[in-house]
C-alpha cells in the first residue's frame, strides 16, 4: 500500500525531531495540506499545530527504539519524516552524533519493525564533499567522499550509508534521501548561515568556489513534496543557479577577506586547537572547491522546481 | 532582488541616476546669481517643467525616459541664466564667475555638448572687444582681471554652448512628449519606440564630431584674449582685436560648416522620421509656439528654417563608454580652480578622457580589473553559468580579446567549416606554458561559425588547482576536464576542445615545441564511440612562442607541481589554426570502447592527423612574429 494510493481517508504522517529547522519547515505546510489528517510528532518537545499528536520519544534514549516502534504500530502511519538532525552551533560533538547516527538506528530499526511504506531523510550536497577532481555537476551517484574532518558531515555519510544498507533490506519501503544545498534564509541556522552572516568572511586567495543555495521556501517544498511523490532513491535539492562564493558573500550583504591559503590554514588550525575556532575546519573544504550538485533528478522524478534563485536565497539572508 | 539587479543594468536608469546630481550642483550654484535666475526662471523653467508634467503622467510606458528628461529642462534653465549672468557681473567680480563657471561648463558639456556650434558663436563676437575695451589704462590689476576675464568668457562659449545643445535636446522632447499625449502612446518596444532609439545613436555619434569643433572655437578665443591681457598696450590691443574677430569669425566659419553638415543628416533623418510618424506629426501646433523664446532671444541666429527635431532625450545620449568619464566628472573637486590656466587644463584632460580610444582604453582596465578580481577570487559575481563561466565578465573583457585576437596574435584560421552543429570533439595540441591555446580555439569557432553553440575548452585537473589561474580560466570557459563534464557538453549540443596531452603538453621545454606528447589514455577516443559524437584535429601553431616555457619553479605549497617560468607578458607570435578533417571511426560502435587496443590505434591515428597539419603549417610558417 502506497500513501498516494492511500483512497479516502487522510494520511497520517510520522515527523521526528519536529522542533528542529527541518521541522519547523515541514510542518506549517503539512498542517495545511488538506490530504494529511493527522501529524504525529515523535520529540523531545512538543510543536504547535492543530493537526499535532504529541508522542513523547527521546532518540538518545537506549529504549527509543521500543517507544519508536509503540508509537509507529499503534495506529497505521502512512509516512515519517526523519528529521532529526542538527544544523545548528553544536556545543556537544558527542550527543549530535550520538542523536544523528545512534538515533538513526534506533528509526530505521523502529520503521523496518512497522512496516512504514514510506520513509523520507534529508541530508545535504556536502556530503560529496568539494575536491578537486569532481566534475562541474555532481549526480546522485557520486561517491559520498564526505570531509574528514568534520564531524557535522561525517555522520551525514553515516547515516546516508545506513539509510542505504535500509532499503536494501527492506523494499517495500520507499526512502526518499533530499540531499540539500546550503538552505538559507532568515529562520535558518547552519553552518552556512553563520557563515554568510558575519560581516567579513574570510576566504581563500584565488580560489572563488562555485556554491549553491536553497530558499528555505523551496526547501520546505521540496520536503513537503517528498511526501506524495510517486518514486524513491536520492534526489539532489538545489536552488536556481549558481554562485561562486564571493557573491553569495556579496550578495548577503558580507565583506570578504582573501587570505593566501597557508595563511588562512594555519590559523585556522591554530584557532581550532585553542578551541576559539570561529571557523569550522571542515570549511576549508568547500570554500576551496566547487560542490555543485545536479538538481536535475529532484525536478523529473521529485517534480520539484526551485523558484528561487541561490541570489535571492542569499539576499534573504540579508534582510533577516 | 532580482529585479534589483536588471534595474542596475538599465540604460534609463543609470541617466536618471546622474541627472539629478546634475541638478544639484546647479542648484547649489544658483544664489550667486541670484537676481537674475529669480526674474527668468519662473517664465521659462516652470513653463517647461509644466508641459513636461502632464506627459509624463499619461504616459506610463515611457516614465523612465521622462523622469531624466524634467531633470534636464530645469538644469538647461538654470544654466541659460548662469549663461547670462557673468555679462551683468563681469566688471565687479569676474574671477568668482569665471571659476565655477567653467566647472559647470565641463560637467554639461559631457551629456549636452554635441550640438553646440550652431548657434552661439555670434554672441562671442560682441562679448570679447567689450570686456576687453572696458579696460583702457592698463595696470597690473587690470592684466590680471583680463586673464581671469578672458577664461569667463571661454567657459561662458562653452557652457552657453552646451547649453544650446541641451535647449535643442528639451525641445525635442517636448514635443515628442506633446505628440505623446495627442495620441495614444506606441507600446514599449514598438517600432516607435526602437527607431527614436535608435535615431538617439546616431544624432549622438553625428553630434560628439560638432563638439570638437565648439571646442576649438572656445579654445582659440581664450588663446587670444590671453594675448590681448599681456600685450597691454592700446594700439596693440586694437590689432589683437581685429585678430581676435577674424580668428573667432573664422572658427564660427568652421562652426557653422560643420553644423551645417549636421543640419543636413538630422534634415534626412527627421525626414525619415517624419514619414514614420506622419499620422502623429499632424496635431502640434503647440511645438512652434514652444521654440518661440529661443527666436527672441537676439543672439539667436535667424533664418534657421528646419526645426532641429530629432535630438534624443537626454538619457539617451550617453554612448556606451560615457560612464568612466561621467564617473570621473562627477569626482572632480567641486572647488573653483585657482586659475585659468589650470581650468583650461583640466578642460583639456578631460576632453581626452572623453575621447572614445580612452574610453576604450579605461574599458578594458575595467575589465582586467574584473578579471583580476575574479582571480583573486573576490569579483562578487552572480552571472556565472554552472561550469563556472562569467558572461560579465567575458563581455567586459571583449575589447581586450579582440585586440589580443585581430591585432596582437593576429589568428588566421583554417578549415573552420568542417566543424558540425551540435556535439563535436575538438582535439588539439597543447602547447605554451599557459594555456591560452584553449581560448583562441574556442574564440576562433566562435567568430568563425557563429551558427554553433557556445564551445568550451577542458583542461587538466593541474590548472584548476592553482589559485588565480584555475579560477580565472574557469571563469573565461575552461571546464575540468573529466568524463562527466564532457559527456555533459556534448549533451548540450557545444563543440569541446580537448587536449589529450594534458599536462604533459603545457610542461614541454621550449626545445621539444610542437612535438605531441603521448595522447594519454585515449579518453576522447572512447567518449567519441560512446557519444558519437565526431572528433576533428585541430593543430594550433603560435603558442609555443607567445608563453615560450624557459623553466619552473617548484611551488608545491600552492597545491600545483610547479610555477612555469615564462615571459612576463604573452609575446606577440602570429598564431593559426587548422582544422582538419573529422576522423572516421571505421563504423565502430559503442562497445569498442571498451577495446584498448582499437581506442589506442584511433587515438594514434589522431595524433599522427595533428602532427601532420603541425608541420605542414611550421613549414608553412615564414616568420614567428612578424607578418
Amino acid at each position: 500500500m502506497d500513501a498516494t494510493h492511500a483512497g479516502k481517508r487522510g494520511l497520517r504522517v510520522a515527523v521526528t525531531g519536529a522542533s528542529g529547522d527541518f521541522g519547523r519547515l515541514l510542518l506549517p505546510l503539512l498542517e495545511k495540506d488538506p490530504a494529511v489528517e493527522s501529524i504525529l510528532v515523535l520529540d523531545v518537545a512538543r510543536p504547535e499545530g492543530a493537526k499535532v499528536e504529541y508522542h513523547r520519544v527521546d532518540l538518545t534514549r537506549h529504549d527509543a527504539e521500543s517507544e519508536l516502534t509503540e508509537a509507529l504500530t499503534e495506529r497505521r502511519v502512512d509516512a515519517l519524516y526523519h528529521l532529526a538532525f542538527l544544523l545548528g552551533a553544536v556545543r556537544s560533538g558527542s550527543l549530535a552524533h550520538e542523536l544523528e547516527v545512534v538515533g538513526t538506528i534506533n528509526v530505521l530499526a523502529a520503521v523496518g519493525r512497522a512496516r512504514l511504506p514510506r520513509l523520507v531523510v534529508p541530508s545535504l550536497t556536502a556530503v560529496y564533499g568539494a575536491r578537486g577532481q569532481h566534475p562541474a555537476l555532481l549526480r546522485e551517484e557520486a561517491p559520498l567522499l564526505g570531509c574528514p574532518q568534520s564531524r557535522f558531515v561525517s555522520d551525514k555519510v553515516e547515516v546516508e550509508g545506513q539509510v542505504r544498507a535500509f532499503r536494501e533490506r527492506y523494499p517495500d519501503t520507499r526512502v526518499l534521501v533530499l540531499r540539500f544545498a546550503p538552505i538559507l534564509g532568515p529562520s535558518m541556522d547552519n553552518p552556512a548561515t553563520r557563515m554568510l552572516k558575519r560581516p567579513v568572511v574570510p576566504t581563500l586567495l584565488g580560489f572563488d568556489p562555485l556554491w549553491q543555495a536553497v530558499h528555505e521556501e523551496d526547501a520546505a517544498r521540496a520536503l513537503h513534496r517528498a511526501l506524495k511523490a510517486d518514486t524513491s532513491g536520492e534526489f539532489n535539492i538545489v536552488g536556481q543557479g549558481v554562485l561562486p562564493l564571493s557573491g553569495l558573500v556579496r550578495q548577503a550583504g558580507g565583506r570578504l577577506l582573501p587570505l593566501p591559503g597557508p595563511v588562512f590554514r594555519t590559523a585556522v588550525h591554530a584557532l581550532t586547537a585553542v578551541g576559539a575556532a570561529t571557523l569550522p575546519v571542515a570549511l576549508l573544504d568547500y570554500i576551496h572547491y566547487s560542490w555543485v550538485a545536479d538538481g536535475e533528478r529532484a525536478e523529473t522524478a521529485l517534480g520539484f522546481i526551485p523558484i528561487h534563485h541561490a541570489r535571492d536565497a542569499a539576499a534573504a539572508l540579508r534582510r533577516s | 532582488m532580482a529585479t534589483k539587479g536588471v534595474l542596475g543594468n538599465d540604460p534609463f536608469q543609470r541617466g536618471a541616476a546622474q541627472r539629478p546630481t546634475e541638478s544639484r550642483s546647479s542648484q547649489v550654484r544658483e544664489p550667486a546669481e541670484a537676481p537674475a535666475a529669480k526674474k527668468a526662471r519662473p517664465a521659462s523653467g516652470k513653463a517647461a517643467a509644466k508641459k513636461a508634467a502632464p506627459s509624463k503622467a499619461t504616459a506610463k510606458g515611457g516614465k523612465t525616459v521622462e523622469t531624466p528628461a524634467i531633470h534636464g529642462a530645469k538644469t538647461v534653465q538654470v544654466r541659460k541664466i548662469a549663461a547670462k549672468a557673468p555679462k551683468g557681473a563681469k566688471g565687479r567680480k569676474p574671477g568668482r564667475a569665471a571659476g565655477p563657471s567653467s566647472e559647470e561648463a565641463q560637467r554639461l558639456r559631457e551629456p549636452a555638448a554635441p550640438v553646440t556650434p550652431r548657434r552661439r558663436p555670434p554672441a562671442r563676437v560682441p562679448v570679447i572687444p567689450e570686456g576687453v575695451e572696458g579696460t583702457k589704462p592698463r595696470t597690473k590689476e587690470e592684466l590680471e582681471v583680463d586673464q581671469v576675464l578672458a577664461t569667463a568668457v571661454a567657459s561662458e562659449a562653452t557652457e552657453a554652448a552646451a547649453e544650446a545643445a541641451a535647449e535643442v535636446a528639451v525641445e525635442t522632447l517636448l514635443r515628442l512628449q506633446a505628440e505623446q499625449t495627442g495620441v495614444p502612446r506606441p507600446a514599449p518596444g514598438s517600432l516607435d519606440e526602437i527607431w527614436n532609439r535608435e535615431l538617439a545613436t546616431a544624432v549622438v555619434a553625428e553630434a560628439a564630431e560638432a563638439a570638437e569643433a565648439a571646442e576649438a572655437a572656445a579654445e582659440a578665443v581664450l588663446e587670444s584674449a590671453l594675448a590681448a591681457a599681456k600685450s597691454g598696450a592700446r594700439p596693440q590691443v586694437e590689432t589683437q582685436d581685429l585678430e581676435e574677430r577674424t580668428t573667432i569669425s573664422s572658427a564660427y566659419v568652421e562652426d557653422e560648416e560643420s553644423s551645417r553638415d549636421f543640419d543636413d543628416e538630422v534634415t534626412i533623418i527627421d525626414r525619415a522620421y517624419r514619414e514614420e510618424t506622419e499620422p502623429y506629426l499632424d496635431g502640434l501646433p503647440e511645438q512652434s509656439e514652444e521654440e518661440q523664446p529661443d527666436t527672441e532671444r537676439d543672439e539667436f541666429p535667424p533664418g534657421r528654417t528646419t526645426p532641429l527635431s530629432v535630438v534624443p532625450p537626454p538619457s539617451d545620449r550617453e554612448p556606451a563608454q560615457e560612464p568612466f568619464f561621467t564617473d570621473q566628472a562627477q569626482q572632480e573637486p567641486p572647488s573653483p580652480p585657482p586659475g585659468g590656466m589650470f581650468s583650461l587644463a583640466k578642460e583639456i584632460a578631460l576632453q581626452a578622457l572623453a575621447s572614445a580610444s580612452v574610453g576604450k582604453a579605461l574599458g578594458t582596465a575595467q575589465g582586467l580589473l574584473g578579471a583580476a578580481l575574479a582571480g583573486l577570487g573576490a569579483s562578487g559575481s552572480t552571472s556565472l553559468d554552472e561550469y563556472g563561466r562569467d558572461s560579465e565578465l567575458v563581455s567586459e573583457l571583449q575589447p581586450l580579446l579582440d585586440f589580443l585576437y585581430e591585432r596582437y596574435w593576429r589568428v588566421s584560421v583554417q578549415g573552420a567549416d568542417v566543424v558540425p552543429v551540435g556535439g563535436a570533439i575538438l582535439v588539439a595540441n597543447h602547447s605554451g606554458a599557459l594555456p591560452f591555446d584553449g581560448l583562441v580555439a574556442s574564440m576562433a569557432l566562435q567568430r568563425e561559425r557563429t551558427e554553433l553553440r557556445e564551445p568550451r575548452w577542458l583542461v587538466e585537473d593541474q590548472i584548476f588547482h592553482a589559485p588565480v589561474l584555475g579560477t580565472l580560466f574557469n571563469r573565461l570557459g575552461a571546464v575540468r576536464a573529466c568524463p562527466e563534464n564532457a559527456v555533459r557538453l556534448l549533451d548540450e549540443r557545444r563543440p569541446v576542445i580537448v587536449f589529450p596531452e594534458g599536462y604533459q603538453g603545457l610542461s614541454k621545454p621550449f626545445a621539444q615545441r610542437y612535438q605531441l606528447k603521448r595522447f594519454g589514455r585515449g579518453g576522447f577516443v572512447k567518449l567519441a564511440l560512446r557519444t558519437g559524437a565526431p572528433i576533428i584535429p585541430v593543430a594550433i601553431v603560435g603558442s609555443e612562442e607567445t608563453t615560450p616555457l624557459l623553466g619552473r619553479i617548484p611551488a608545491g605549497f600552492l597545491g600545483v607541481p610547479y610555477v612555469p617560468l615564462t615571459s612576463p607578458m604573452p609575446l606577440p607570435a602570429r598564431w593559426t589554426l587548422r582544422f582538419g578533417e573529422p576522423m572516421s571511426m571505421e563504423g565502430l560502435g559503442p562497445d569498442a570502447a571498451s577495446d584498448l587496443a582499437e581506442v589506442h590505434r584511433l587515438t594514434e591515428r589522431t595524433r599522427e592527423a595533428i602532427q601532420g597539419m603541425l608541420q605542414a603549417l611550421l613549414r608553412e610558417r615564414r616568420s614567428v612574429f612578424a607578418g
